[in-house]
């Protein structure tokens, strides 16, 4: 019952994203002011998601872009709504989008933060040693992204994604990391996460 | 409006969760307290975090999943004994990991992330790369039999027949995911499998975490089956994550590297090189309770941990994550490296001063024990801390050289001789 809610709230969100999000340009060579357009809908015209459990990109790391592009383009990271917009995208134009969102500067999510979360988010993170990858700063590096002002319903989903076995693609260290935490260990990391 | 309703639903049926769950709450503050790890740790993981000093110098590496251009591949940096060379063979295969040889010449490579099987075409002067697969999950096991590609994507088992006469339109392979029945976790789960000397189809299954106790029947072993999937023993146990293994030429006894447990320290527990005594299959090599050689784990503690286990034929070396392991047995190298196991160390990433990142050779000693050295080396700067290229996995040429591929760099080295043997 449970798992069928959690599957409809998924694609409920894909419906949302594809109804937002322009239908994508698949000419080759698009320029990348064109690419940007594209992602603008759903990512923020400035990186800065203001859509449910869609990610922020603005900051992120130049190879965590990358990287992820090019796992959801190879498939090996499916994401239904990503998939028209990258199948056409070059390794030029892919570098170009990356060094473009990670010189864009990150801005705090517009949802509330809890402070009491927020300080149990912070003890957790401790144990868990998210800073050993992600800084203690939480600002991410090289394939590792950038969780400080990431959209909270964006990463409490991702978490519990991992921890299910459900996010494909990448690293599967995150998997080890949160190998069998609750629930609401994951939303206390998420806001502490975002109001870094 | 559609947007409007269906985030609507989606925000009802959240608060439903709510409740339910607030239900379930207050169904169990009735029952005796569990007792339970600290706040934040599943019970099954016991790894201490406690340990952890944040430091920002033991977090995995990247490996670009876009190829180094030609120019810029390290063979130039490799070191080798006197009388062998490093050419660069191949290149291109993005991330290209595991190899095994067609019984028609193709060099077929598998990957981890970037989840593509690449087909090496020898074309005398060059090579030529052809992806035959794409959009699989850490497709790193691959087996080669009677004209076959099986290839391994975590629980995923596919078999390519005829797959040589057919490179460029390979077709939909068998699906023998079902007969193989594996555990979908992708963590310490992408595969290498090979096929031994009894024609059994022998395949890995790691721990699906850094350091934790597990169903030993389901993880945390070598297994073997027939070809169909049929007929599964389990040869090794107590294993964390191996993806390396080959027999003896000489003894037929099974050989396998280990990759030891991260974030207990700089210095260990080093990585095993393990082998399988005949008749003793299904023996127990140690993990999670006893590491390295007779090292008692630091989190998960029990009475006499090391009881009934068979320890190391070698360490080799804190976090230096051996991958593949091949022996050799051709012509082209000196007479001392015949039967002699060449070892790929990918290098480490839960250590502050890197190590690793080379080729050893672990040379058979009479009491079954072995003597690793370094072969190929060149890819770290210990001054610097800096890596130029991960090797992956080593493959013997049919004249004898040696293929070592290198995930970093999407590339192979042949390594030949041409000095005095």
């Amino acid at each position: 019952m449970r798992h069928l809610t959690q599957i409809r709230w998924r694609l409920a969100c894909g419906l949302v994203a594809a109804a937002i999000c322009a239908a994508p340009t698949l000419a080759e060579d698009t320029p990348l002011s064109k690419r940007i357009k594209d992602c603008a809908p759903c990512h923020g015209p400035d990186g800065n998601s203001r859509t449910a459990t869609i990610p922020s990109l603005a900051g992120q790391p130049k190879f965590f872009i990358l990287d992820q592009l090019i796992f959801i383009r190879e498939g090996v990271r499916p994401v239904e709504a990503m998939a028209p917009f990258v199948k056409t995208l070059k390794e030029d134009e892919i570098v170009a989008l990356a060094e473009h969102y990670a010189a864009l500067p990150p801005k705090s999510s517009d949802e509330n933060v809890d402070p009491a979360l927020v300080v149990r988010g912070a003890a957790l993170a401790l144990r868990l040693r998210c800073a050993s990858c992600h800084l203690p700063s939480l600002v991410g590096q090289e394939q590792i992204p950038r969780l400080a002002k990431q959209r909270i319903d964006y990463m409490n989903e991702v978490m519990k994604a991992y921890r299910d076995g459900r996010r494909k693609g990448g690293d599967s260290i995150m998997a080890a990391t949160v190998f069998g935490i609750s629930d609401a260990d994951i939303l206390a990391l998420a806001h502490y996460a975002a109001s870094r | 409006m559609i947007t409007k309703n269906s985030r609507g639903k989606s925000f009802i049926a959240i608060g439903a969760i709510s409740i339910l769950t607030l239900g379930v709450t207050a169904a169990l503050a009735q029952k005796p307290p569990v007792r339970r790890g600290p706040p934040g740790l599943s019970t099954m993981d016991k790894s201490d975090r406690t340990m952890s000093n944040q430091s920002q110098k033991l977090r995995p590496h990247r490996a670009p999943p876009i190829a180094t251009a030609l120019d810029k591949i390290p063979v130039g940096k490799l070191k080798l004994p006197a009388g062998f060379k490093a050419e660069i063979w191949s290149h291109g295969h993005v991330n290209g990991r595991t190899m095994v040889w067609g019984s028609k010449g193709t060099m077929f490579m598998g990957s981890r992330r970037i989840g593509r099987v690449y087909a090496v075409v020898d074309k005398g002067d060059r090579r030529e790369v052809k992806t035959i697969a794409t959009g699989l999950t850490h497709p790193n096991g691959l087996a080669f039999r009677n004209g076959s590609l099986y290839v391994f994507a975590i629980h995923k088992v596919f078999r390519y027949d005829s797959i040589e006469d057919k490179l460029d339109n390979p077709g939909e392979p068998v699906d023998l995911t079902q007969a193989f029945n594996l555990p979908p976790e992708i963590h310490h789960n992408w595969k290498y499998v090979d096929f031994g000397p009894d024609g059994k189809l022998y395949v890995q299954v790691g721990a699906n975490c850094n350091i934790c106790e597990f169903n030993p029947g389901i993880r945390g072993h070598i297994r073997r089956y027939n070809a169909d999937g049929s007929g599964m023993q389990i040869v090794a146990r107590g294993i964390r994550n191996t993806v390396g293994f080959a027999w003896h030429p000489v003894t037929g006894e099974l050989w396998f590297t280990d990759n030891g447990r991260d974030w207990a320290g700089n210095d260990g527990p080093q990585d095993e090189l393990n082998r399988v005594p005949r008749n003793q299959e299904g023996a127990n090599f140690g993990f999670p309770y006893c590491h390295a050689n007779g090292i008692p784990d630091r989190d998960i503690v029990r009475p006499n941990p090391c009881a009934g286990v068979i320890m190391p034929a070698a360490l080799t070396g804190p976090h230096a994550a051996g991958l593949g392991i091949k022996f050799y047995t051709g012509d082209m190298f000196p007479r001392e490296y015949r039967n002699v196991a060449f070892i790929a160390r990918h290098g480490s990433w839960n250590r502050e001063n890197k190590f690793g990142y080379d080729v050893v050779t672990a040379k058979v000693q009479p009491d079954g024990t072995a003597l690793i050295q370094p072969f190929m080396t060149g890819l770290l700067d210990e001054n610097t801390n800096a890596f130029f290229g991960r090797p992956a996995y080593v493959l013997q040429m049919p004249d004898g050289s040696l293929l070592v591929s290198d995930e970093q760099n999407s590339a192979t080295y042949r390594i030949s001789y041409s000095g005095p043997k």
